[in-house]
């Protein structure tokens, strides 16, 4: 490559912005030799758990507009939701599964693995109980002549329980897949970051569902 | 240059941006068709068989097509996926395998679009925007509103997935897979319009996902969201109580209004590193850019309701959108001045995509005036739902938008296709396509004073409207020549893919280093602009090091 030696800027229309090394994005990506840097995929994963995060955040916040909006007609038939008592089990359920699923994690990087199969195992185990408790929580409700088209609280209760109940199961298939990992013993190093988005991305859907407890509890 | 095989089921970004490429010259072709038989009906409305709803499936599948499968495609899916990694300085996106589903779902989104169109019953008649309540009745709103209008709802739910899957691949490519020295301030306009594109995608497909999900819930399950109650459709109480179209009209703008700036943002950040490229000099003011670019996005984000002016809004929030709106043209004027700064007085490489640049920053203005026009609520309850809309946004998000496709075609032809496009019959294209494009839309703005609305399928029967049939006629004829033109830019396009010439590496001396070559960017030390310098070379690569 020639030398920029002999070159002076032609300035007066700007020049080329100034290249502040304080910036706090460095720009730490690939290597220098045009391979991505190791840990990579480690941080884009994390970053992308972020990302797939404030989607759902959107997502969410777009549903619950819509319930501001949809309420605030003053519509005499906005109805009420009774919830079942199930509800807060399957609450408790949730958050153990979150519980086991991050000391799992933990202590998998004190490279206890035993440890690590049976807490992961009981995280999973959870989870499902949260969701088959949600299955049997909407036929208790539809057995009580609540549904999605008995009034708009009931139907906006049903939007986002199943929307939850979506992600729910979206996040246990790696969390399922951790788990068939480690009783092969094949928790590679790789696999490592599986393990903490899964439990990054389960502890945020537990806040989701309080949220969405308190909401019905309190306001809808 | 490098020869990328061709694998049905890549991962390769390279690979990926031809299938997002091809995919969206089909749905342009098929866009372009509809849109001539449109123009054929309107002017010879006697002619053939064409009923009212006929008509309004073409006027829908176009619409749709146009935004969601070109312009929404297109300049990110196909150009962002190709150029982004490459100008990072990195060798993948951050999840390849992830970018190959965002394509295959999106195919799947397209296959069960043209299926709600062949539909039985016919093609959904809601136009791209899909008003309830009509859109949520069923059948009794006409043919094409049952199953039509099912799967119409369902391809755009898919879609909104396909996005948001690419949004966060882009969004995380841009924050942790840049080269070293590669700082946000370093990274050309192009990138910097790739990631506020792709925040923007991120944040409005994601409200048009749920919208997608409560208004098929209520055609499906029963539930009132958007349908109110007491409503007759063709002497028939529908059985749906208390909901709000509003409620459709503010989610749908919510995520509508970005999705025009997610359209044109790819364009301008091309535009402003195009023109700098082929004027031989940095862009004036780098931060300026920056900064207009994230505060065009972030003001998009608050101006939905001038969309809605007309429905009945609180006169207050009609007064705050307005202003709002008119607001946008400050941030759009400091990227026109700054586009006529980079090209003031200097000696300009008048080749095709440059030409298309220039054309663009035209058009941009033309329409762009419209913009300010319709932003003042008390000209937009007379204008609203005419021709005058439809001059406004054609210019501005579908010529300029497209212009921006012609010219990121023909300026990174060379990392499609190894080769390079004919430049001569690229120039010939622009010149008859800048003609084409005016003498359609300028008239436009015409019928619109004149009280033409848009979406009717005949004109002829309406007494108001005979003084607009002869300027009706000559904008057809304006499409079918502009249409015509087109093969001009086809044949070179399939001609070049195997016949072009061999480029070269970094064939217009560009400083970004997409054009640098396998091996891949060591490290950056250089902003993106250094261009028209004294020298033997008048400019720097980025990675080139060296004294400062
Ligand atoms: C200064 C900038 C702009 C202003 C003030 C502006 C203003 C407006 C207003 C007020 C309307 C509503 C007209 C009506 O329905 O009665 C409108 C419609 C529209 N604008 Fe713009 N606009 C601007 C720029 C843009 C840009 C950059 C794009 C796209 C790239 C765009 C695309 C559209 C589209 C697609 C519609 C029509 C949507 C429909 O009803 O189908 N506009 N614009
Ligand atoms: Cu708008």
């Amino acid at each position: 490559m020639p030398t920029a030696a002999s070159d002076e800027l032609l300035t007066g229309s700007g020049g080329p912005p100034p290249i502040d090394p304080e910036l706090p994005f460095g720009g730490g990506g690939p290597d220098g030799e045009g391979n991505n840097p190791p840990g990579w995929q480690r941080r884009t994963s994390l970053t992308g758990i972020v990302v797939l995060m404030c989607v759902s955040v959107m997502t969410f916040g777009s549903f619950l507009s819509a319930m501001v909006i949809r309420r605030g007609l003053g519509a005499t038939n906005w109805g009420h939701t009774p919830m079942p008592v199930l509800l807060y089990w399957n609450t408790v359920s949730l958050l153990l599964s979150s519980v086991f699923l991050d000391t799992a994690r933990r202590i998998l990087r004190k490279g206890k693995r035993q440890e690590f199969t049976w807490l992961w195992g009981a995280g999973t185990f959870c989870g499902m109980a949260f969701v088959a408790g949600q299955f049997v929580a909407w036929y208790q409700l539809a057995h009580q002549g609540v549904y999605a088209t008995t009034n708009p609280s009931a139907a906006f209760f049903y939007v986002l329980t199943w929307a939850h109940a979506a992600h729910v199961v979206g996040t246990a298939i790696p969390i399922v897949m951790v788990m068939v990992w480690a009783l092969q013993f094949r928790l590679t190093p790789k696999r490592r970051t599986t393990v903490d988005a899964a439990a990054m991305f389960w502890h945020f859907l537990d806040v989701m569902w309080i949220g969405i407890l308190l909401l019905y509890r309190y306001w809808a | 240059m490098e020869e990328v095989p061709v694998k049905i089921f890549t991962t390769s970004h390279v690979g990926i941006a031809r299938q997002y490429f091809f995919l969206s010259l089909a749905a342009v072709l098929l866009g372009s068709v509809l849109s001539l038989y449109m123009r054929f009906h309107l002017t010879y409305p006697q002619k053939g068989e064409i009923t009212p709803e006929l008509y309004l499936s073409w006027l829908t599948l176009h619409g749709t097509v146009m935004v969601f499968f070109v312009l929404t495609l297109a300049p990110s899916g196909a150009f962002g996926n190709l150029v982004l990694p490459g100008q990072l300085g990195a060798k993948e996106m951050a999840f390849p395998v992830l970018n190959a589903w965002s394509f295959w779902v999106t195919l799947l989104s397209f296959l069960v679009l043209v299926a709600s169109f062949l539909a039985t019953g016919g093609g959904p008649l809601s136009g791209w925007t899909a008003y309830p309540p009509l859109s949520v009745v069923g059948a009794i709103a006409g043919p094409g509103e049952g199953l039509g209008q099912t799967l119409w709802f369902v391809s755009i739910a898919i879609f909104c997935v396909a996005q948001l899957l690419g949004a966060i691949n882009f969004i995380v490519t841009v924050t942790d897979l840049r080269a070293p020295g590669m700082t946000l301030l370093r990274m050309p306009l192009t990138c910097w319009s790739w990631f506020v594109t792709a925040v923007l995608s991120l944040l409005s497909f994601a409200v048009l996902l749920p919208a997608g999900i409560l208004i098929l819930m209520d055609r499906l399950v029963g539930t009132s969201f958007f349908v109110p109650g007491g409503l007759l459709v063709g002497d028939m109480v529908i059985q749906h109580e208390g909901g709000s179209p509003l409620l459709w009209q503010h989610l749908f703008w919510f995520f509508g209004h970005p999705e025009v700036y997610i359209a044109i943002l790819p364009g301008m950040g091309l535009v402003s590193h195009l023109l700098a490229t082929f004027a031989r000099r940095p862009v004036p003011g780098y931060r300026a850019m920056v900064w207009s670019t994230v505060a065009i996005a972030v003001l998009g984000m608050v101006v939905w309701g001038h969309h809605m002016f007309t429905s009945g809004l609180n006169p207050y929030s009609v007064m705050a959108f307005s202003v709002l709106t008119m607001v946008i043209g400050v941030p759009s004027t400091v990227k026109t001045l700054n586009w006529i700064g980079t090209v003031w007085g200097a000696k300009l490489r008048l080749n095709a995509p440059m030409l298309y640049c220039l054309g663009f920053v035209s058009i941009f203005v033309t329409g762009g005036l419209s913009g300010l026009v319709l932003g003042q609520a008390q000209l937009d309850t007379y204008f609203h739902d005419t021709y005058f809309v439809v001059a406004h946004f054609h210019l501005i998000m579908g010529v300029a938008a497209l212009f921006g496709i012609f010219a990121a075609t023909h300026y990174w032809f060379p990392l499609l296709f190894g080769r390079m496009m004919n430049d001569t019959l690229g120039k010939w294209h622009f010149y008859l396509t800048f003609v084409g494009a005016y003498a359609m839309f300028l008239p436009m703005h015409f019928a619109g004073f004149a009280g033409n609305p848009r979406r009717y399928a005949d004109f002829t029967t309406f007494t108001f409207l005979g003084q607009v049939l002869t300027l009706q006629k000559g904008i057809t004829h304006a499409a079918f020549f502009t249409g015509a033109v087109q093969l001009l830019f086809l044949y070179n396009l399939f001609h070049s893919i195997s016949r072009g010439v061999k480029a070269k590496q970094n064939p217009w001396e560009s400083t970004s280093i997409e054009w640098a070559g396998e091996p891949a960017v060591a490290e950056i030390f250089r902003g993106p602009y250094e261009l028209g310098l004294y020298g033997e070379r008048d400019y720097r690569m980025q990675n080139e090091g060296g004294e400062e």
